[in-house]
């Protein structure tokens, strides 16, 4: 039974893999994805964690997938354009590279064969949520307050690093009336384009580089 | 019969080498991203059978730290993806390949 239930999931989980891989759109990838994390979680219940199943469910195919497809939603980006050259060298190095990867691969697939084998039975209670607690809230204590420093450390830097930031740099000098010069202003539009422009308002230089520019930045600074 | 140790380890190495493959693969920055999530399950899968195997709960603690990191991961790699596609209008990493904006 449990054979049967293992050769299912891991065969969903691998079709779903290689689906991932092979499909150029990201929100199917994504969709995939959760396919290969919901076999994991059958996978893990057959292995006796059902904690660790549960927090699979609800953590990634629920929490991160979400986010990761919301994501994908917001920044809407159709289909990539044709794919440039690249550097001739890559083609014979990617070669080698992926028969390193399948020897590895190979290697790992023939040695766990003859290791020795057999799962005890799955009469303890090793995976349940008691058991998983009392580890966490006693000899790996010091991991788990480390744990949440860092997720303190992701939430503010996810923060900052979204947060939709002025169009002038905090060094622009902004005074109503006087000059501003263009290196101040980055345009998205113009990488590489970064002469020094005087203009007369910093209205005609924003219209200059073809951004928008809200007056009321200039309370800010 | 049950299944065996070998088969969650050859099923773990198969998972990583596509995710392994994908992150050479793929020029997306989401899809790379993903692929990165699937190396760290299949990690985690492997976790879970020792876990099982040996009877010893140490493997699943490792897994719930592994989810927690990813999650931080995500969070703090979205914005990144964000930010590059905010200054870019792209996502592909080929376009990013400069550090300067």
């Amino acid at each position: 039974m449990t054979t049967l239930l293992f050769i299912i999931f891991a065969g969903l989980a691998i079709g779903s893999a290689i689906a991932m891989v092979s499909q150029s759109n990201p929100l199917y990838s994504a969709i995939s994805l959760i396919g290969v994390f919901i076999s994991l979680a059958s996978i893990y219940v057959t292995l006796a964690a059902p904690f660790i199943a549960a927090v699979q469910v609800i953590v990634y195919a629920g929490a991160i997938m979400v986010l990761v497809i919301f994501v994908i939603m917001l920044l809407n980006v159709e289909h990539s354009a044709p794919r440039r050259r690249r550097l001739k060298f890559l083609l014979p190095m990617s070669i080698g590279m992926a028969g390193i990867l399948l020897a590895e691969t190979a290697f790992i697939l023939y040695s766990v064969q003859t290791a020795e084998n057999r799962l005890p039975g799955n009469i303890s209670n090793v995976g349940l949520t008691h058991s998983i607690g009392e580890g966490l809230f006693t000899s790996y204590l010091l991991p788990f307050e480390v744990t949440s420093i860092l997720l303190l450390m992701a939430i503010v830097g996810a923060m900052s690093l979204a947060r939709r930031t002025t169009i002038l740099s905090s060094t622009a000098r902004v005074v109503p009336g006087a000059q501003v010069l263009a290196m101040d202003i980055v345009n998205p539009r113009a990488v590489g384009d970064m002469r020094p422009v005087e203009t007369e308002t910093t209205h005609e230089a924003a219209h200059l580089l073809g951004v928008d520019f809200q007056s009321d930045r200039n309370q800010e600074d | 019969m049950g299944p065996q140790l070998s088969w969650y380890l050859a099923l773990s190495a198969i998972l990583f080498t596509i995710g392994a493959v994908g992150v050479i693969v793929k020029r997306n920055v989401i899809a790379m991203f993903m692929c990165i999530e699937l190396m760290l399950n299949a990690v985690n899968l492997s976790f879970v059978a020792f876990s099982s195997y040996f009877q010893d709960v140490t493997g699943q603690l490792f897994v719930f730290i592994v989810m927690t990191v990813a999650a931080a991961e995500a969070a703090v790699g979205l914005g990144i993806i964000i930010t590059i596609f905010r200054n870019r209008e792209t996502l592909d990493v080929d376009d990013a390949s400069i550090l300067k904006l």
